[in-house]
């Protein structure tokens, strides 16, 4: 993916979704990472960089800098897993009486 | 600048896989921007300036960034907006 990152659209976005990218933005400046999400608004790709203590470091690349998107592969189920749950919001009482 | 929907000839069906699409992704945005309050994030600015704050919250087009304790190069400043348009990227621990 080169230029105009930003007017792909959601159909395109999704597809690089749980995949792991490298990001150029800004000047010389290239991104790796678990691709969780970009922001149908601002076209912001979200990067997740799993640690082996358990934590993850979060990139938020914004979509206006993005000069090119290139994926390096797809997560297997393990990796996928954690990109699923990492932004879960901790569970919630149901509003069931 | 938001991506408008495909063109309208396009059919119902691919409207609706497309909302579904958006939809998804930025619910998992929001959830991303929300465990980032009062997280430290440090900001990767235009012409090489690095900043670093804690998080508060974006507006909904994502134009602005409310942060407190920005350190500045010229020192701190308690509370501050960030314009979007100026970042290139932020990084923060989860």
């Amino acid at each position: 993916m080169q230029c105009g990152w930003p007017m792909l659209g959601p159909l395109q976005w999704i597809r690089y979704v749980n995949k792991q990218v490298t990001v150029k933005a800004g000047k010389d400046e290239v991104h790796r990472g678990w691709l969780l999400t970009v922001d149908p608004v601002s076209a912001s790709l979200v990067l997740v960089d799993f640690k082996e203590n358990g934590g993850a470091s979060v990139h938020v690349v914004m979509g206006h800098a993005v000069e090119e998107v290139q994926i390096l592969q797809e997560a297997d189920e393990e990796t996928a897993d954690r990109l699923r749950t990492s932004f879960l919001p901790p569970r919630t009482c149901g509003l069931d009486p | 600048s938001i991506p408008t929907a495909a063109a309208p000839e396009a059919d119902a069906e691919q409207l609706q896989t497309e909302q579904h699409a958006r939809s998804v992704l930025r619910e998992t945005f929001l959830r991303c921007l929300l465990s980032m309050s009062n997280k430290k994030v440090r900001f990767h600015m235009h012409g090489k300036v690095k900043l670093e704050a804690t998080f508060g919250a974006s507006d909904i087009d994502i134009l602005n960034f409310q942060v407190s304790d920005l350190h500045t190069p010229i020192g701190v400043q308690k509370e501050a907006l960030i314009r979007s348009q100026d970042v290139i990227w932020f990084t923060f621990d989860k």
